[in-house]
This record gives structure tokens, C-alpha cells and sequence, in this order.
């Protein structure tokens, strides 16, 4: 198992974001977790980008398990994961390409392999002719893309979306599911996390349902419908 | 692009921003260092004061007067073999009869009024080896030449060199509690500017984290930030006390500070600012105990 959730709490305070969640990612999984506004869902992400670690229960990611982990795990994890957030997380003193660049920059990569993977996933963003503009030039659904490049820059195992067509237009929304089809497609699991499912083509994905901090499986977003 | 390069461009463009709260922060530890570079440069000058003194300093043995001329030389000829002593010079009763009419021509007359019931004593001027003129050494030869038969009284200064031996030590004690003081003001001051960069580039550190960059490649630019700062005040705080310095030497005459001790500061300052930028980037924690800083 690429994700191996087992048992996880998280509190913040006397707030159980998390409780007893258990969950299990295959490679090339597709894996849509729903469910209202503070339902725990950011939280879930967390864990498994380990920006946050449970109080109860592990998380294991790509082989890094989260109550072993030492400090110089986390940058050798992250490497193998990318986040794509709901307010983009642009650098914004960066140009596109820089932004998108930053990835294979920290991990060393040479800047000729830097300069091909980034035009190439510009190119497939439709994005190219915007390379040198800045982000605050872009719409959002364009900036939303150039993040999702961003995350697949170093070539992940997991790309966790947390919302992201949250600040979309549905146009814009749709696009960018589109991609993350595609980039399932292509191999590497999708775990997202929104409030509205029904942007997800039915049979594309599996759907799992949050509240309360609680997490339940469901067949579509027809069947979270009904779990609601 | 190799990482270090990266690393290179990424520190200066982090160096880069903020210039306004830098040049607070710059000034700020410049005055810090005028102060404990005027303090240094007094020390410095007493300790080279006090040096010079006890370079000339002599040690004058007095002979008693039932010694024959014979006995003192022959004592003089033993002082010389003496560990510490480089040479000796005997003074004849008749010489420091002759030496005191000259030095003194306007107490002559007592002298002839004396001359029945009292001669001035013969005495050994001895001179010191390198490495023996500060004030234990000439103390401790002084002590084993009073010690000598023959000899009734040996002197060298005690009466200011103890003094002045005094208040370059106390200078030198002010300097250290000063110093210390003025680090840890300096250290704040840089770790106070780094943690507000570390804030104001908390979405930077934060993409950073979560695109996988080891901590040192987040770390590096708010160390080099720290350090600068630190090497740039110190030369500036250098710099202001060299123009002051040179005001002041008309009133005061007085020497700057030498090459080894200026970059002494300078690298002080580089340490100083290295360790305000570690208490800066330290990891804070929030109210739910996760981490909130780098």
C-alpha cells in the first residue's frame, strides 16, 4: 500500500479533528475524501504529507512510517508527494517557471533537466506563453494549474489536492479535475479532498466520507449524498 | 542547477528583501560595536601603556655599606647569573655620589653637609630578559635579589606599577562583562530582525518544507542573513570608531587597534550574528503544539 492510515486521532485542543480514522491507498488510486467544512478533511491530508502527525494510531507513506520518522525523512517523503492547495501557494516574488521549477531546484537537479521538465508540464498545463509572468498576472483557474505543475514537477507517487477548485469558476474547476484525471491516469495515486464530489466523474474514483472527524466509505458521490 | 547554486541564488534573494528593517537593524549593531570597540581601544592602550612601562623598569639593588668595593662587584657578578636577568651595572659609592650631584645639582649642598655622617649606598642596576618585565616576573627577581646577603633593599616601581597593573586588569574585566553584554544585545537584535524575515517568508519556508528541501537549504539564508548582519555591523561599528578615533587623536594620543584585533571584531560580529540568526529560526510552538516555525 502506497497509504497506510491505521487507527489516526488528531486533536487540536478539546476539537477532535481526526477520530480512529483507518484508510488504505493502493499506487495509481484514485481517492476522493468529501464532506462538510471543518470535517477533518485538510487534517487528513496533513497527516499524510506528515505536515501534522497523529496523536493515536500511524500514518504510513511511500515506505516512511510516522511514528519512525526523523528530521531528515520528511524532505526524502516530500519528494515523493506533491500538494496542490485550495489558495494555490504561489510564491509571488517568483515567476511561473521558478514556482514550478522549485521542486527539482531544492532536490539538485541539473538546470537543463530542471529547464525540459519544466517546459514540459507548461506545455501540458497550457501555460508555456506564461512562463515569465508573475502570479498575480494569472487567473485563478491558470494559477491553480501552475501549481498542480508544481507538484508533479519531480515526478510523485502521490498527489494530495486539498480544494482545488475551492476558488475556481466551474470552468476553471473542470479543467482542473480534468488534469488530475490525467495525471492518474498516467500512474500516480490522487488523493483529494473537496466539499463537492460532483465535479468527479463517477467511476473515476473512490469516494470516502468525513465528518465529525469520522470517515466512512461510500460507492459515488451519489451514495455520500445519501450517507449525508 | 547544482543545489549549491541554488542555495547561492536563494540566499541572495532572500538577503535582498527588507532593506529598510535591515538598515535599522545594521545601524543598530554598528553603535553596539562603537561602544565595545571604544572600550577595547582603551583597554588596548592602557595594556600597552602598562607594557612599555614594564619594559623599562629596572631593579635597583642597594648594598649595604660594610660591603668593599670588591664585595659588591663580585655580588653584581652573581646577580648576573641570575635566571631573568639580562645585564647588570654596579654603582660605586663614589658613582652614586657623583650620579646624585649631577641629577640633582640643587641638593648638592645637603649632600656636603651629610658628607661626615652619611654616604649614599653602592648599589646593582639590573636590567630584564624579554619575558620577564611584567610585574609577578620583576617581582619575584626583586624578591630573590633582596634575598641576597649584602643587599639591603631591592626596588623596581612597586609604588604605580601595581597601579597601573590594576586598571588595565579592571579594564580588562569591564571589557569582558561588556562585551558579553553588548553579544547577547547584538544576538537579540539579529535573532528579533531574522525572526520577523523568518515570519514575513513563512509561505517561502513553508513551500520549501512541503516541495521536500532539507532544512539546511531553508535554514542557510536566514543564517547567512544573521551572520552578515553581524560582519557588516561589526566593520561598521569599525569604521565609525576609526573617523572618531581620528578626531579624538589631537586631544587624546593614542594608537588604533591593530590588524589582529580589528578582525577579531569583525569575525565577533560574524559569530554574534550567526547565533542571533539560530535564536531566530528556532522552532516556536503554537498553541496546539505543532511547530511554527521552520
Amino acid at each position: 500500500m502506497l497509504i497506510e492510515i491505521e487507527g489516526a486521532s488528531r486533536s487540536y485542543g478539546h476539537w477532535p479533528a481526526l477520530d480512529q480514522v483507518t484508510l488504505q491507498v493502493a499506487e495509481g488510486e484514485f481517492v476522493v475524501v468529501s464532506g462538510p467544512s471543518g470535517a477533518g478533511k485538510t487534517t487528513l491530508l496533513r497527516l499524510i504529507w506528515m505536515g501534522d502527525m497523529p496523536d493515536r494510531g500511524f500514518v504510513q507513506v511511500a515506505g516512511f512510517r510516522s511514528d519512525m520518522m526523523k528530521r531528515r525523512h520528511f524532505a526524502m517523503l516530500r519528494r515523493k508527494i506533491g500538494i496542490v492547495f485550495q489558495d494555490f501557494r504561489l510564491l509571488p516574488d517568483r515567476t511561473i517557471f521558478d514556482n514550478v521549477a522549485l521542486p527539482l531546484v531544492v532536490s539538485g537537479s541539473s538546470s537543463r533537466a530542471v529547464r525540459k521538465r519544466v517546459f514540459s508540464l507548461l506545455a501540458l498545463m497550457g501555460l508555456s506563453h506564461r512562463r515569465n509572468s508573475y502570479p498575480h498576472q494569472l487567473s485563478g483557474g491558470e494559477q491553480q494549474r501552475v501549481a498542480i505543475a508544481r507538484a508533479m514537477a519531480a515526478h510523485p507517487l502521490i498527489l494530495l489536492a486539498d480544494e482545488p477548485t475551492g476558488n475556481l469558476d466551474p470552468e476553471a474547476s473542470t479543467k482542473v479535475i480534468q488534469h488530475l484525471i490525467d495525471i492518474n491516469r498516467g500512474g500516480t495515486a490522487v488523493v483529494m479532498a473537496t466539499h463537492d464530489p460532483r465535479r468527479i466523474p463517477p467511476g473515476s474514483a473512490r469516494f470516502l466520507f468525513l465528518d465529525g472527524g469520522r470517515l466512512t466509505n461510500a460507492e459515488s458521490w451519489q451514495d455520500l449524498e445519501e450517507t449525508r | 542547477m547544482s543545489l549549491w547554486k541554488a542555495l547561492g541564488r536563494e540566499t541572495l534573494n532572500h538577503i535582498g528583501k527588507r532593506p529598510g528593517s535591515r538598515a535599522v537593524t545594521l545601524v543598530m549593531v554598528s553603535l553596539a560595536f562603537v561602544i565595545f570597540n571604544t572600550f577595547l581601544l582603551v583597554s588596548w592602550n592602557l595594556e600597552r601603556l602598562l607594557q612599555r612601562e614594564l619594559q623599562s623598569v629596572r631593579i635597583e639593588a642597594f648594598l649595604s655599606p660594610e660591603l668593599t668595593q670588591a664585595e659588591g662587584r663580585s655580588l653584581s657578578d652573581l646577580v648576573s647569573t641570575m635566571n631573568g636577568v639580562r645585564s647588570v651595572y654596579y654603582v660605586s659609592v663614589y658613582e652614586a655620589e657623583a650620579l646624585f650631584r649631577a641629577e640633582m645639582p640643587e641638593q648638592e649642598r645637603l649632600l656636603d653637609l651629610l658628607s661626615g655622617q652619611f654616604r649614599l649606598p653602592a648599589s646593582i642596576q639590573v636590567s630584564l630578559e624579554p619575558g620577564w618585565d611584567n610585574e609577578s616576573g620583576v617581582r619575584s627577581l626583586a624578591a630573590a635579589i633582596q634575598g641576597l646577603e649584602g643587599v639591603t633593599e631591592a626596588v623596581f616601581g612597586e609604588e604605580y606599577l601595581p597601579g597601573l597593573s590594576k586598571t588595565v586588569s579592571a579594564f580588562r574585566k569591564l571589557l569582558v562583562f561588556l562585551g558579553t553584554v553588548l553579544a547577547v544585545s547584538i544576538a537579540l537584535v539579529v535573532a528579533y530582525t531574522v525572526r520577523l524575515s523568518v515570519l514575513q517568508r513563512s509561505l517561502t519556508v513553508e513551500i520549501m518544507s512541503i516541495v521536500g528541501a532539507p532544512d539546511w537549504f531553508i535554514i542557510a539564508p536566514f543564517l547567512a542573513e544573521g551572520t552578515l548582519t553581524g560582519l557588516a555591523g561589526a566593520l561598521g561599528g569599525l569604521l565609525i570608531s576609526v573617523v572618531l578615533s581620528g578626531m579624538l587623536q589631537g586631544a587624546v594620543g593614542h594608537s588604533f587597534l591593530p590588524p589582529q584585533l580589528f578582525w577579531t571584531v569583525v569575525l565577533l560580529g560574524g559569530a554574534t550574528g550567526a547565533v542571533g540568526a539560530i535564536l531566530g529560526i528556532r522552532p516556536g510552538k503554537t498553541s496546539d503544539g505543532s511547530n511554527n516555525q521552520i
